[in-house]
């Protein structure tokens, strides 16, 4: 029976694939315990926002709420190939969230809304590493709104299909240092939103055994707004670095193809398996169009990403351990998307292996608490960069990653 | 787990819940600066730019970023105990040097020269080649009892390496061989040669670097061929011999060190901005015609020629091509641009022409084959580019070259242009403290791998880019 989804393996082979990048996790206390391993998951709302063909299982009588707060800690240290000197990343949290809503309208078609925020990072170095003039400071916040369908097409299969509204915000601050002022900098901040589609499919074969593959697009978020400032320019250079400007820009989002299983293996726990594919090779490069201000003319700021397709495999535990509590534990291995010759210190991403655990505490019939906690630790990570290329700016050096986060939300049915 | 640290911190979380996390940064091993040479007691030889020299001047804040000063603090993290001291001029004395006065749209800084101000006499020597100069005796050197271990000096030549009282007050007298920086190491009335004071500072060493010789073509250079010697093979034959005296004392008894070659001067922005027909396309686009840029024969009895692409108008007659000049052309006066009217040449010491570089470059190769064979052959140094079994630096090929094309240094560009390039000073030829910071990064290097170290490069990022 569970040879059947063999035919699944082939899409994935021959691929050099690698999910990591900004990704911040599984959108939900309870999926994040998992290990994100929520594809034929079914144990939480949440699972519609990876795929909307959960919603026609999930969805029943009642109105199902489910929120919670995520918060992300992505830190990464740094040593200078040359310079010996090492440098740790400023603390900072990448604060997330998430809101679930299901109900069924109808024996065969129940309705959703997710608001998630799925991708996002938030890099500080200190203010005078060597790096600097690289970047200081870059963060992208999304936030994902998708109104989403579920239709019961049999007792065992369903399909799902949502509308992904998507807000982004971004910005970056790096020194000038060609200037003795320390205070001289470029900021660039933006905003923008672009719209996405996301299908899915849920069956289950047998009491034991569920399947779901789902597959939300990409996302361009369009940013016309950009605004570029500078500060501590000296008077001489003043015409070409003027003190403001606008800029455009577009933010790709990418594609995410996933393929799971859920296995009741005893009355009490049960197993899950995701593949899931994420399309970052649309993160082609970030560029900056500054328009012409003052006397100095248009220009173009581009960081090459290049980032390829990533691919991640996660593993997920659901332990039934008495009437209220259920204890929650994943393992997942993210490839990360950015290849060697295109490490930058304003994102830095590795391949990761992480673990997860949390629980869930059902408190009433109405009311369950959920939390979990995951941890990644990625691999050493060497850039090197071409100083003959002065289009480039990067520094060399070597980075380890380690990624905390940490969610906790309430369940709710009404 | 050791990535794990339990500083417990708290924030309120987005549902008010408190979320309590364990983090802190990653942990990686940080190398350690090692060398298996004794680099306890550094000595370095050579001359304007082993000085400190910056923007026309030598001052104590430039001397605080000479290169060696700054190699120097990188050899102590592997040495312990390790000292280097440098001849520190008291502040606001020196010969002066130039400041910014702006930079306009027609792509010209300006400069202002801030007089030098002498500490014991003042010595005017009227029948100087590029006009009178003026001789500053400066306070001597606290280190002047025992020799500083930057034994670099402004303006020291070879040719000069044996001539007794060099450094002598007493031959502080309008055309007489004196350099009052070398004056300022001695103790007073001493004969000593700069050969001598090498031997006795050498002895006292555990390492060196040598990069020597440059003030030998720099003035020829720098006055369009119409001061110093006349590079030729005279000359030539005398610093290769005079370099080897200096170099048998350091390398005596097998010392370790940096031999480096000279770079050429085409890559130097006294020189560099003003090839011939790059310069007259870019005067032509500026002006919208197509009028040639003349100079004068160089040996000033032909006619005025079209500028070739191996002559070179210096840095500094940039700014006066093309502004109107009076000149008498049969019995009236007309005011012609200069430069860009056959009636109108470039004057000859304004421009360094291809035959006068040929000269240097000559002397120039000669020279540096020279060191390349002693370093090889003679004293059998370790290799630093086995690539070309070289164990001399190539400043060309590992910084000049590099800078010329412009290099970007984690995210800041170093090009080889004054003031926005942040490499050379404001002099056309010596360099910025970061330039310093790079050229020390190039014998760093190159001490790593001829002596298989591994000493931190300075991040010149950091450093300030003037020394003013």
């Amino acid at each position: 029976m569970r040879l059947r989804f063999l035919f699944l393996l082939p899409l994935f082979s021959g691929l050099t694939a690698t999910a990591g990048g900004f990704d911040t996790g599984p959108q939900g206390a309870r999926v994040l315990g998992l290990g994100g391993a929520s594809t034929a998951y079914i144990g939480s709302i949440a699972g519609i926002s990876v795929n909307p063909g959960l919603l026609g299982q999930l969805g029943d009588s009642l109105l199902r709420v489910s929120m919670g707060g995520i918060g992300q800690v992505r830190r990464s240290s740094f040593i200078g190939q040359d310079t010996y000197q090492r440098t740790d990343q400023e603390l900072t949290i990448q604060p997330g969230g998430y809101f679930y809503a299901t109900r069924a309208v109808s024996k065969r078609v129940a309705v959703g809304l997710s608001l998630t925020t799925p991708y996002g990072y938030h890099t500080k170095w200190p203010e005078t590493w060597e790096g600097r003039s690289v970047i200081q400071e870059s963060q992208l916040n999304t936030f994902f709104v998708q109104p989403t369908v579920g239709i019961k097409l049999n007792d065992n299969f369903n399909a799902g299909v949502g509308v992904v509204y998507a807000f982004g915000k971004y910005s970056q601050r790096r020194a000038l240092g060609q200037y003795d002022d320390p205070t001289a900098q470029a900021k660039f901040t933006s905003s923008g939103s672009g719209l996405g589609l996301n299908v899915g499919l849920y069956g289950r074969t047998g009491d034991n055994l569920a399947f779901g593959i789902s597959y939300r697009s990409g996302v361009k978020l369009k940013m016309n707004n950009g605004k570029a400032t500078t500060t501590g320019i000296p008077d001489r250079d003043g015409a070409l670095y003027p003190r403001t400007g606008d800029f455009t820009t577009d933010f790709s989002l990418p594609s995410t193809l996933s393929v799971g299983i859920a296995d009741r293996i005893t009355k009490n726990l049960l197993v899950t398996f995701d593949f899931t594919l994420t399309g970052w090779s649309t993160q082609d490069s970030l560029k900056l169009n500054v328009a012409a201000s003052g006397g100095a003319p248009d220009r173009r700021i581009t960081t090459a990403r290049r980032y390829e397709d990533a691919l991640a495999f996660r593993v997920g535990a659901e332990y039934q351990i008495g009437a209220k509590l259920t204890a929650l534990a994943g393992l997942r291995y993210d490839e990360t998307p950015i290849r060697d010759e295109y490490i930058n210190p304003e994102f830095i991403d590795a391949n990761r292996l992480g673990v997860s655990t949390g629980f869930s505490y059902q408190v009433s019939p109405r009311l369950a608490l959920e939390a979990a906690y995951a941890f990644d630790y990625g691999q050493l990570r060497t850039a090197r960069a071409n100083q003959q290329i002065e289009q480039v700016a990067n520094v060399s050096g070597s980075y380890r990653t380690v990624t905390h986060t940490a969610s906790v939300g309430v369940a709710l049915a009404f | 787990m050791k990535n794990f640290c339990l500083t417990p911190w708290h924030r309120a979380g987005f549902v008010a819940a408190a979320l309590l996390l364990n983090a802190c940064a990653p942990n990686q091993d940080t190398p350690t600066p090692t060398t298996r040479v004794d680099v306890s007691r550094y000595l370095a030889v050579g001359d304007t730019y082993t000085a400190g020299f910056s923007a026309g001047g030598l001052t104590r804040v430039s001397q605080e970023y000479s290169y060696p000063n700054l190699i120097a603090r990188q050899l102590q993290g592997a040495s312990n105990g390790a000292a280097f001291s440098q001849p520190l001029l008291e502040a606001g004395t020196g010969a002066g040097y130039f400041n910014l006065v702006d930079f306009p749209a027609d792509g010209f800084f300006r400069t202002r020269r801030v007089e030098g101000r002498e500490v014991r006499s003042t010595v005017i020597n009227p029948m100087a080649c590029s006009g009178a100069d003026t001789v500053r005796l400066l306070a001597r050197s606290a280190t002047a009892g025992t020799l500083p271990q930057n034994l670099g000096v402004p303006g020291l030549v070879l040719s000069q390496i044996e001539v007794s009282g060099l450094g002598n007050e007493t031959m502080a007298a309008p055309g007489a061989t004196f350099n009052p920086y070398f004056e300022r190491l001695l103790p007073a009335g001493s004969d000593q040669t700069y050969l001598q004071a090498v031997t006795t500072a050498a002895a006292a060493s555990t390492f060196f670097t040598f990069f020597l010789g440059l003030d030998d073509l720099l003035p020829y250079v720098r006055s369009g061929g119409q001061c110093g010697p006349v590079p030729n093979s005279t000359l030539s034959s005398q610093m290769r011999q005079n370099a080897k005296k200096i170099l048998d004392q350091l390398t005596a008894g097998g010392r370790p060190g940096i031999i480096a070659r000279l770079p050429s001067f085409a890559t130097l922005p006294i020189l560099r901005s003003g090839k011939g027909l790059g310069l007259q396309a870019r005067l032509q686009s500026k002006f919208s015609d197509d009028a040639l840029v003349y100079i004068e024969d160089p040996i000033g009895l032909g006619n005025t020629q079209p500028i070739t692409d191996d002559d070179y108008v210096l840095a500094t007659a940039l700014p006066r091509i093309g502004q109107p000049t009076a000149v008498l052309v049969g019995a009236t006066t007309l005011m012609l641009p200069y430069g860009r009217d056959i009636r109108n040449p470039l004057r000859d010491a304004d421009v360094l022409d291809k035959d006068e570089l040929s000269r240097v470059s000559v002397v120039l190769n000669s020279y540096n084959n020279e060191l390349d064979r002693l370093a090889t052959d003679v004293y059998k140094m370790p290799v630093i580019t086995p690539a070309k079994k070289q164990s001399t630096l190539d400043l060309d090929v590992l910084l000049f070259n590099p800078v010329a094309g412009s290099v970007s240094l984690a995210g800041v560009v170093y090009t080889a242009e004054p003031v926005r390039g942040n490499f050379f000073s404001l002099d056309y030829y010596s360099l910025t403290p970061r330039g310093n910071a790079l050229l020390a990064n190039a014998f760093i290097s190159a001490f790593n791998k001829a002596y298989r170290a591994n000493i931190p490069a300075i991040d010149a990022n950091s450093l300030p880019t003037s020394a003013q």
